[in-house]
């Protein structure tokens, strides 16, 4: 970690902000054990383990958050430092998408493209092997499944599978 | 005299045709998923739980109990070979074992790994044999007082263990039991955090909350930064180590064997310990320990039986309380609760049959091991030859397919993606996913054991304490959360501090 990364007190220290979303976590579940009702000691409702689990949720992202502003921590930029943050977030989308298509398009419609998309933007494969391996995999899959295993993947409003 | 006819029962088991092709195929994949870099066998063994639907328990578990002590074998290959891990476990395996393979000497380092894998897989299986029965008949005096105790002991060990800041790791074992808890109360039928969607009523799927956290966020990890891999050129002869070699492996085997063996049973132990500790140990007896890092024979032996014998003796509290002590074996609960089964104190007088053809059936999956990984190492080198960016798509495919078989529900592939985003910044602020899963997993029977004891002790705390093994559990778990804030154990705490993200 260099220097630079390592600063005291900032308001990007990923540390600190990681300790926030941890404690705004922990009060939500606090608040959710309460509306479901602690009970008594003697006999525990549905919000009891709830409610004191969120409170140790809160101690521990407070315990990040003090560390975070007494001994500084790395910055958001030093943790994609050297990294090539464009590929993850390009998997992100293209999993996203494919989440939103899989029911409305099916199975087959959605993965194909969802192949040849991981295959040919992230390290480009050549085309002479993207092609079928986007096609022959998930094709392949499926007619596993569907005539060995009897499991019926979403077939979509083309009904395609 | 009981044993062993309890052992000729299992190996009729283990030997019925079906179980020894369900076995088979659990060691191939194990090995497999251990040799390729970027999965692990928490993803193949995730993703291969639906499968285990289709024959019988028996069979289910014995293909994932082989995808776990296969990977073990599997993945000293890549370590020694390309000098990246196959998984977790392995990590070790590469200071030395790779150094010796740019010395010429692969073949040694390989068959050592395997020798050695193949003596402590003995040795903890036999161990599993004679210490399971009486445990269990021990534990059956347990109450929920003593489960909680224990689970909380568990829990804590694997946050202690875990690389980086504790007050994350804990922070992720809560987040882990407040995820389990989402879905029905299991007392008063009450839905909690469910946001009023019929998918969560059940619960949080686990396929798809760890093919999330471990599978998809490794695989986002991973295309960050273009894998080199450095793959050793020389022909592979001379599997068999020499005598000299046999006599510098002989020591560290055995040690590695009893040290795994029993950080295997620990809970929030298991093979990632087990193999740095061997390390450690063997550097610090050596006579010469200037040679650890340059290709000594010693630091492959050691760590290779230890994760090996960790493997074996981690199913003793799966198998005795039903407590799993890591991940992975949470996960292998989920084959048996997939089933209606319940691992524990009873299991193994209930139902004999499933106790003793899994025991039984480690040791045929052992030498199988044994054939797949000396004389078919060639094919696993040429395997180690196909391409990151070919073989993450398919991974991510087989994720998919893996989540949806898993419920027929196209909510958990979203779930698992949701998980798999989270867990990529996760391990990129530093926060290990380890202790969420076991967490999520253990959260459930958590609750369930502290409400039913303060129901039962009518509301007095004094119950955890007043119990001898609840309150050893609960000192020691008090120890290792207060120890780290004295200088001298936090020191130690960091040299043993592992990433089980793999």
């Amino acid at each position: 970690m260099t220097d630079q990364t390592n600063v005291k007190f900032r308001l990007n220290n990923s540390e600190l902000w990681g300790g926030l979303i941890g404690l705004g976590l922990g009060a939500f579940v606090i608040w959710s054990g309460l509306k479901l009702k602690l009970g008594t000691i003697n006999d525990p409702g549905s919000g009891y383990v709830l409610f004191y689990t969120g409170i140790l949720m809160c101690v521990f992202a407070a315990s990040i958050m003090i560390a975070a502003v007494t001994e500084g921590g790395p910055t958001f930029a030093s943790r994609w430092e050297n990294a090539r943050w464009g590929k993850p977030v390009l998997v992100i989308v293209c999993l996203t998408a494919f989440a939103f298509a899989l029911e409305p398009l099916g199975f087959l419609l959605s993965a194909i493209p969802l192949m040849l998309l991981l295959l040919r933007v992230i390290d480009p494969v050549r085309w002479s092997l993207a092609i079928p391996l986007s096609i022959l995999a998930p094709l392949g899959m499926w007619w596993v499944l569907k005539h060995l295993l009897a499991i019926q993947l979403p077939s979509g409003m083309f009904e395609i599978g | 005299m009981d044993t062993l006819v309890n052992v000729a029962h299992g190996l009729g088991v283990a030997l019925l045709p079906i179980n020894l092709l369900y076995c088979f195929i659990g060691v191939f994949i194990g090995t497999l998923v251990g040799v390729l870099p970027g999965i692990g066998p928490i993803s193949a063994m995730s993703l291969l739980l639906p499968v285990t639907l289709s024959g019988t328990p028996e069979s289910g578990i014995i293909m994932m109990a082989g995808i776990y002590y296969g990977s073990m074998y599997g993945g000293s290959t890549t370590s020694i070979l390309v000098n990246i891990p196959g998984e977790a476990a392995s990590v070790v395996t590469c200071i030395d074992g790779h150094q010796m393979a740019k010395q010429g000497r692969a073949g040694p380092a390989l068959g050592i790994s395997a020798f050695g894998s193949f003596i402590a897989g003995t040795f903890a299986l036999i161990a599993l044999m004679l210490v399971a029965p009486s445990l269990a008949s021990v534990a059956i005096a347990f109450g929920p007082a003593e489960y909680f105790s224990l689970m909380v002991l568990g829990l804590v060990v694997l946050t202690f263990l875990t690389q980086g800041s504790m007050a994350k790791a804990l922070l992720m074992a809560c987040i882990g039991v407040v995820l389990g808890l989402v879905g029905l109360d299991s007392i008063t039928a009450q839905p909690r955090l469910t946001f009023g969607r019929l998918e969560l009523i059940d619960g949080i799927g686990l396929v798809p909350v760890v093919m999330g956290l471990f599978g998809v966020a490794e695989v986002l990890l991973n295309t960050e930064q273009a894998i080199k891999r450095d793959i050793i050129k020389t022909r592979i002869n001379q599997l068999l180590p020499s005598k000299e070699d046999w006599k510098a492996s002989a020591g560290p085997v055995a040690r590695g064997t009893v040290l795994g063996f029993f950080l295997g049973i620990l809970p929030g132990g298991g093979a990632v310990v087990a193999s740095f500790a061997s390390y450690a140990l063997e550097k610090r007896l050596s006579k010469h320990p200037e040679r650890f890092g340059h290709g000594a024979i010693e630091g492959v032996a050691g760590p290779e039986s230890a994760n090996n014998s960790a493997a074996g003796g981690a199913f003793i509290p799966l198998m005795t309380l039903g407590i799993p002590p890591n991940v992975v074996m949470a996960l292998l609960l989920g084959a048996f609760v997939i089933h209606g089964l319940q691992p524990g104190p009873l299991m193994i007088s209930q139902n004999p049959t499933l106790f003793w053809g899994i025991v039984a059936s480690m040791y045929i999956g052992n030498l199988m091991l044994l054939v797949l990984n000396l004389p078919m190492i060639g094919m696993w080198v040429q395997l180690l030859r196909l391409p990151y960016n070919v073989l993450f798509p398919l991974i991510i495919l087989f994720t998919i397919i893996g989540v949806y078989c898993s419920s027929n529900n196209v909510f958990d592939v979203h779930v698992m993606i949701a998980f798999g985003v989270i867990g990529y910044f996760m391990r990129k602020l530093g926060y290990e996913p380890a202790p969420l899963v076991l967490a999520f997993v253990l959260g459930p029977m958590l609750e369930n054991n502290l409400r039913k004891s303060l129901i039962l002790s009518q509301g007095n705390l004094m119950t955890f304490v007043e119990r001898p093994i609840s309150a050893i559990c609960l000192a020691f778990a008090l120890v290792l959360l207060v120890g780290p804030l004295l200088p001298s154990l936090r020191k130690k705490r960091e040299l043993v501090a592992l990433d089980e993200g793999a």
